[in-house]
Parts: C-alpha cells; sequence; structure tokens
C-alpha cells in the first residue's frame, strides 16, 4: 500500500488507480491512528483567549468523527488546526505522523460557507482540484463524471454556481473535494446554512458517499440529530476554555451507517444518546 | 439563464416570484420590485424628455436680450454639428480622446495590480498603504503648475494630472475589491492543494475582477474631470480646450456642445464597461 504522504506526486499515483481506491481500508491495517492531536492549545488575542486548552486527540481510519459543541467551544479551530489553515500556539498536529505544517489536498475541506468558485462550470469546479494535482485532462474528465454522478449533479455540469440553489452549491464542493481523493475529509458545519429538508437530504447523501469512498471524516456541527446520525464518535467541547468534555462511541448503531435518518431514530439507544448529548449541551449553555 | 430549483424546491423560488407587488395593483412606489426591458427603456427616455423640456422650458421663458445665454437644445445641436463639419472637431475629440485612454490605460496597469497585491499581502499592504491614502488626500489640480514646469503644456502634462487625480482612488477601490473576496474561496483553494501563485492568479483575480472593472467604470467618469480642468487651463486643442476658447466670445451654445460631447463620450465608455462586463463575466450576469 502506498503510503499516503503530504505530496502530491504520491496521491497522484494513487488517484486513478480504481483498484487501489477500492482497497484503501480494506488491507488489515484499518483503525490505524490517520490525524493525530496532541496537547494542542490556541490562543487568541496575545494569550488573552484560550480558544483550545490543551487537547489531545487521536482519530482512527475510517471514522466518521463529530466535533459537536457550543459556540466558542474551539471545535472549529481544532478543525482548522487539522487542515492546515491555523496554527496551535502550544502543541503539535500530526497526520499519519507527519507533523501538519499547512493545507494539502490529503486533508479535504468542505466549508460552510458556499465555496464553489463562480466563475467555473460545476463540471471545471469539479475538475479544479484534480488539476492542481497535475491530473492529466481526460482523467480529470472521466473522474469529474464520475463524482458529478454521485452527488447527483450531471445535468448540472455545464451550469454556473450562481444559477444552482445553496445544496447543489455545496454538494459541488463535496464533489470537487472527494475527487482529489482525500485521506481525510473534513467539513465545518456543512450543511448549517441549508433548509432543514435540504440539510437531511444531504445527510443521506453523504452517509452513502462516505460508505462508498471509505474516506475518514471530522464533521463540525451545532445539530446533535445530524451529529448523531453522521458520526461513529462524537466528541463533545466545551468552552472557556475549549475543551474536550466526553468522547462518545455512538454504540446503538452497532458499528453500521444507518442510510435513512428515520431508521435511525427508530433504533432503540437513539433517545437516550440524544437526550444525553442535550443534557450536555443545556449544561453548557447555564 | 435558466432558473433552476432544487429537485423538490425549496420553497424560495415561489416566495419570490408572489413579492412585494403579487396580486395587487402595481403602484408607481412600488418597493424595489421588478421591470420590464421595455419599461426600462421607457421610462429612461421619459425623463430624458422631461429634462430637455425644462430647458426649452427655460430657453422660451428667458427674455429675448438673454437668450445666447441659455441657448435652446436644437441650438446646442446644431452648434454640435456645425463643430463637427467645419471646425475639425473631431480632432479635438480624438485628442480628448487618446488622453484619457491613454492616460486611464496607465491608471489600471499601476492600480489594478498594485490594489490585488495589497489586497493579498497584509505586508505589502502596511508598506504602501499609508502613502497612498495621504496621496489621495491632495487635489490633484494642485499639481498643474508643478506638471506645466515639469513638462509645459504637452499631452504628458494632460495625461500625468489625469493619472495622479485617479491611480490613488482606484487603487484605494481595487484594495477594496480585493478585500472583498470571499476568505473562504481562498481557504478552499489552500485546503485543495493551491501554492500562493495559483491562489492570487486563479482565485483571487477572477473572482475580483467583475468588481474591478465596476471600479474602473466609476473612476473613468473621475477622469473627465480632471480632462477637462487640464484642458481648460493650458491648451490649444481637445475638447476643454474647444470650450474655453468659446467662452471666450460668450459662445455659449458651443461651451454647451462641449459639455454634451463629453455627456455622450461618457455613456459610450460606461456602455463599453457594460458590455466587457457582459461578456467577460458570462457567470456574473445579472440574475
Amino acid at each position: 500500500m502506498l503510503s499516503h504522504g503530504i505530496a502530491n506526486a504520491k496521491i497522484n499515483q494513487r488517484l486513478f488507480n480504481p483498484k487501489m481506491i477500492d482497497n484503501q481500508n480494506s488491507n488489515g491495517n484499518a483503525n490505524s491512528v490517520v490525524i493525530s492531536v496532541n496537547n494542542v492549545t490556541r490562543q487568541y488575542l496575545g494569550g488573552s483567549f484560550t480558544a483550545v486548552d490543551d487537547i489531545s486527540l487521536d482519530l482512527r481510519e475510517n471514522e466518521i468523527v463529530t466535533f459537536i459543541g457550543p459556540s466558542g467551544c474551539g471545535k472549529t479551530t481544532v478543525l482548522r488546526m487539522i487542515a492546515g489553515l491555523e496554527y496551535p500556539t502550544q502543541g503539535e498536529l500530526f497526520a499519519y505522523k507527519k507533523p501538519i505544517v499547512g493545507p494539502g489536498p490529503d486533508r479535504g475541506m468542505i466549508f460552510q460557507a458556499y465555496t464553489s468558485f463562480p466563475w467555473l462550470t460545476t463540471r471545471k469546479n469539479v475538475e479544479y482540484g484534480m488539476k492542481l494535482m497535475g491530473v492529466r485532462k481526460d482523467d480529470r474528465r472521466a473522474r469529474a463524471q464520475q463524482f458529478l454522478e454521485l452527488v447527483h449533479l450531471e445535468d448540472f455540469a455545464e451550469s454556473y454556481p450562481a444559477s444552482l440553489s445553496g445544496g447543489m452549491k455545496q454538494r459541488v464542493a463535496i464533489a470537487r473535494t472527494l475527487a482529489q481523493n482525500p485521506r481525510v475529509l473534513l467539513m465545518d458545519e456543512p450543511f448549517g446554512a441549508l433548509d432543514a429538508q435540504v440539510r437531511w437530504e444531504m445527510q443521506e447523501m453523504m452517509i452513502d458517499i462516505i460508505g462508498r469512498e471509505k474516506t475518514t471524516v471530522v464533521t463540525v456541527t451545532h445539530d446533535i440529530q445530524e451529529a448523531i446520525f453522521l458520526a461513529d464518535r462524537i466528541i463533545f467541547f466545551t468552552r472557556n476554555p475549549g475543551r474536550v468534555k466526553a468522547d462518545i462511541r455512538v454504540e446503538f448503531k452497532q458499528g453500521k451507517r444507518i442510510p435513512r435518518k428515520e431508521d435511525m431514530l427508530a433504533l432503540p439507544g437513539y433517545v437516550d444518546l440524544e437526550m444525553k448529548l442535550f443534557a450536555m449541551m443545556r449544561e453548557e449553555i447555564k | 439563464m435558466p432558473n433552476i430549483e432544487e429537485k423538490a424546491g425549496d420553497g424560495k423560488g415561489e416566495i419570490r416570484a408572489t413579492g412585494i407587488a403579487g396580486g395587487r395593483k402595481s403602484s408607481f412606489f412600488e418597493l424595489r420590485g421588478s421591470i420590464s426591458r421595455q419599461t426600462t427603456l421607457l421610462l429612461g427616455m421619459l425623463g430624458g424628455l422631461v429634462f430637455f423640456g425644462i430647458w426649452e422650458l427655460g430657453h422660451i421663458l428667458t427674455p429675448d436680450s438673454s437668450k445666447r445665454f441659455l441657448p435652446s437644445p436644437e441650438t446646442v445641436v446644431s452648434a454640435f454639428w456645425f463643430l463637427l463639419t467645419e471646425k475639425g472637431y473631431i480632432y479635438d475629440i480624438g485628442k480628448s480622446c487618446y488622453r484619457i485612454f491613454g492616460s486611464f490605460f496607465l491608471v489600471c496597469v499601476v492600480s489594478v495590480p498594485l490594489g490585488i497585491l495589497m489586497g493579498c499581502f497584509i505586508k505589502f499592504r502596511a508598506l504602501i498603504n499609508p502613502t497612498i491614502s495621504a496621496a489621495r488626500y491632495l487635489p490633484a489640480a494642485s499639481f498643474i503648475p508643478l506638471l506645466l514646469v515639469w513638462f509645459g503644456p504637452t499631452d504628458t502634462q494632460k495625461m500625468a494630472l489625469l493619472f495622479l487625480g485617479v491611480v490613488f482612488f482606484l487603487i484605494a477601490l481595487v484594495l477594496d475589491n480585493t478585500k472583498a473576496v470571499q476568505k473562504e474561496l481562498v481557504e478552499a483553494a489552500l485546503t485543495m492543494g493551491a501554492d500562493r501563485r495559483r491562489v492570487v492568479l486563479g482565485v483571487v483575480v477572477p473572482a475580483v475582477a467583475p468588481a474591478v472593472i465596476d471600479s474602473m467604470r466609476t473612476m473613468i467618469a473621475v477622469g473627465w474631470t480632471y480632462l477637462v480642468i487640464a484642458e481648460i487651463v493650458a491648451a490649444t486643442d481637445g475638447i476643454g480646450a474647444v470650450m474655453m476658447r468659446a467662452g471666450r466670445f460668450l459662445k455659449v451654445d458651443i461651451i454647451m456642445a462641449g459639455i454634451l460631447t463629453i455627456g455622450i463620450l461618457g455613456v459610450l465608455t460606461d456602455l463599453a464597461f457594460r458590455l466587457l462586463a457582459h461578456y467577460a463575466f458570462p457567470w456574473n450576469r445579472e440574475r
């Protein structure tokens, strides 16, 4: 198995060998640590505000991890530090045992704001990341088509983002990021700006896509139901200062990812977990 | 552009469709709302007619002894025609256009890259911005004596004045345009592995381009002001010089024809910028 380094060249080799994509996680090294957050502190305003206070976390391959917590608890800051968009004031972060020194396509990121480039068509948007990686034109086109179909946007391939709805714009961003075959997918409240109904459509779509792509996922959310639906593991952050309050494995799903939201709601154990998280949230906002 | 709805519709489209005036009698003072192309054209022409009507009325009401100080619109138009056919006015127009477009081109060459770089790199901004901001407060007209000493009453002197009058403002506008580029677009490109050069050229530049064209459209209008100032002070040719000469002989119709010329050229320039934006940025067309 090729090591999935931060260097683009290595990712390229991996990217267009479909067999290797399929086998990415079935080589017995599942659950190896992918992202390591070691005693990380992040302060702002010259140390007078501590957003993240001495957090340590190990995120494992294939896991879907959800960061949840009240506003200002540092969950987004931790995510952005994993992405390499921000730096810790103390401590270190590692991706595949290498220190994270900046952003890179091995850690794809979806933002709450729509980030599809307005001057590119849907297709060109999806191709953009691959173009950066130096993927040949034909390969780019074929793979873009594949991912457009995955997010059900093949009919809008030649549309500009301005004519797409919010949910569709977010799907462009998801396709664009996944087309780079990131080892870790980071999502910062990706559905926060969407209507409730579009949001759950997107959540179900994500479960489907993550199942196919076998990516490690870290997602930040405010939404307890979304957290439980997506996550294998929920990390609850507390604020002032930002620390980990609880690290919860979602046991009641018995290791399965449930494709339909109502099926999950019907499972025994769902309500208990939801109430537990609500209670924790209530404590935080007091 | 086709109006594409989310699969099951998110409802927003319907709300907008019924709008504020929906189902009700449309009123002239409908808040915002939308109008058809024909109505836009019609109202625009009506506004123009009212203007010329008031002008004509003013002319009629002026006592005969002073009528030459407020000529009628027809007189001005025929003065314009007289200039074109008898006085080689087209040469003056060409000269003025050369000065304004030539110097504005230089303004753009300097301020667009500078504004974008300042918007992208905070240290670069910190280095340059204080000086440029101060320069904005210097009235360009105060440079006229200096420029006359340096360059004499030449084209260079006029273009330098125009340049100084516009460049600092355009830098400031482009800087603001660049700062307004959504931060997440840049961050998304970074997480996809774009290096700095690609972020600036491949993301910031296309993202900011329509706003920059808009800023240029605004600033070239200011450019006309400085052109006329430059041509009034020390010139033998150009629209401003023609007007100044006419002023000496109290030929108000010629002066007004000059103003009319500048107005027409201004509208045409504006139109050119709009067309440029329309065809260069199909993704940004008004919807």
